[in-house]
């Protein structure tokens, strides 16, 4: 049932392409430093493949969810390492692990986030406000399969668009996902020309 | 010993009777990893249940939901020798991870009262469980000895509840 043709991955892409470069140009300036994005990769999956599809299921990673409601509601999720999640909080002068960490890395969420969902819903004509984020440090899997439940549950396959940025030579890599309800991404493609 | 770990994803379920076998779920956040056992038997089953309820428009997918899931496993492990009335149940995961911006629903919380509701039904009683809270868990079952423990994110695996003594089992 939820099949998307090559055309219709493409789109969603391009339209990925846009929001996680403007959301890199956010964190480039909230960090005085260069950004680097990957092509963002898009794929229909099955939930427990889209699970396993983001890395080891046990390993430890700290995860922003910022939800998102409007005319397409979902979730934005970010997946930060722990040495990426370090990295962040010494670039912005902070200590890492201490109270003060945490919440730089909600602000940063707060920021990549929003620039993210504004591009697209500029993009698209959509209205699409994120709320402030959570950050959890927990397993890779409990974090994902949360979110699928909550977003994706009824359904079979998930929608997962996800990119990779990379804070200059920090060796800082972050990936960003973005997953829409089931209707949402009828509504993203239609307004994208490409209804199902 | 060859000891064989199965990976039960998320809305799967296993069954083993093989002695060196493992059964785990690992990263349960809001999902639920049920286990029966029937220790005289050495036959364990898991489930990863995702859901509550199956909604009407869904394919089924046995593991996936509390309400289909619950009579699955009963069915799953029966059909591997173990007699229902000695079946034990034990429950982990259920945690809320995030409030999503609102908290109008908790599916943890939700799952583990749809899985409990499910299990009082077929009155198999819960021997242990630890569910809630806002951590992710891994669980294992040891078919060797119906062992079953539960790790916390970034904790030690821990029993939920060894193996009981031979003498004790007689009851």
């Amino acid at each position: 049932m939820s099949t998307y043709t090559d055309l219709q991955l493409d789109a969603l892409r391009e339209m990925a392409n846009i929001g996680s470069g403007n959301a890199g140009t956010a964190l480039s300036s909230m960090l005085g430093k260069s950004v680097d994005l990957s092509v963002p990769h898009v794929s229909a999956l099955p939930l427990a493949d889209a699970v396993d599809a983001l890395g080891d299921p046990e390993s430890m990673v700290t995860a922003g969810v910022l939800p998102i409601f409007g005319d397409m509601d979902g979730v934005v999720l970010l997946l930060f390492t722990q040495e990426a999640a370090d990295t962040l909080c010494t670039l912005l002068g902070v200590p890492p692990g201490s109270e003060y960490g945490a919440s730089a890395l909600c602000e940063i969420g707060n920021i990549l986030g929003s620039s993210y969902v504004q591009a697209i819903g500029s993009m698209v004509d959509l209205h699409m406000e994120p709320r402030p984020p959570e950050v959890v440090v927990d397993q890779l899997g409990a974090v994902v399969s949360s979110v699928l439940a909550h977003v994706a549950g009824d359904q079979d396959v998930a929608l997962v668009m996800d990119t990779n940025l990379e804070v200059e030579q920090e060796a800082c890599a972050l990936s960003f996902l973005l997953v829409p309800e089931g209707d949402g991404v009828n509504e993203l493609l239609s307004r994208l020309g490409l209804p199902t | 010993m060859i000891s064989t770990e199965t990976m039960v994803r998320m809305g799967e379920l296993a069954v083993s009777t093989g002695s060196g076998d493992v059964l785990t779920s690992i990263g349960l956040g809001s999902c639920i990893g049920l286990v029966l056992v029937d220790r005289a038997k050495g036959v364990v089953g898991l489930a990863h249940v995702m859901l509550p309820e199956r909604p009407a428009s869904v394919a089924p997918q046995p593991g996936k939901f509390a309400d289909t899931a619950v009579p699955a496993l009963i069915d799953a492990v029966v059909a591997k020798g173990a007699r229902r009335v000695r079946l034990e149940a034990f429950m982990v995961g259920g945690a809320q991870m995030f409030t999503f911006g609102g908290g109008s629903m908790d599916v943890g919380a939700r799952n583990a009262a749809a899985v409990k509701a499910g299990l009082a039904a077929a009155r198999l009683p819960v021997r242990a469980a630890e569910t809630g809270g806002d951590r992710g868990r891994t669980v294992r079952v040891y078919a060797e000895d119906c062992r079953v423990t539960v790790k916390a994110a970034g904790g030690p695996e821990t029993p939920l509840l060894s193996a009981p003594s031979a003498g004790r089992m007689a009851a």
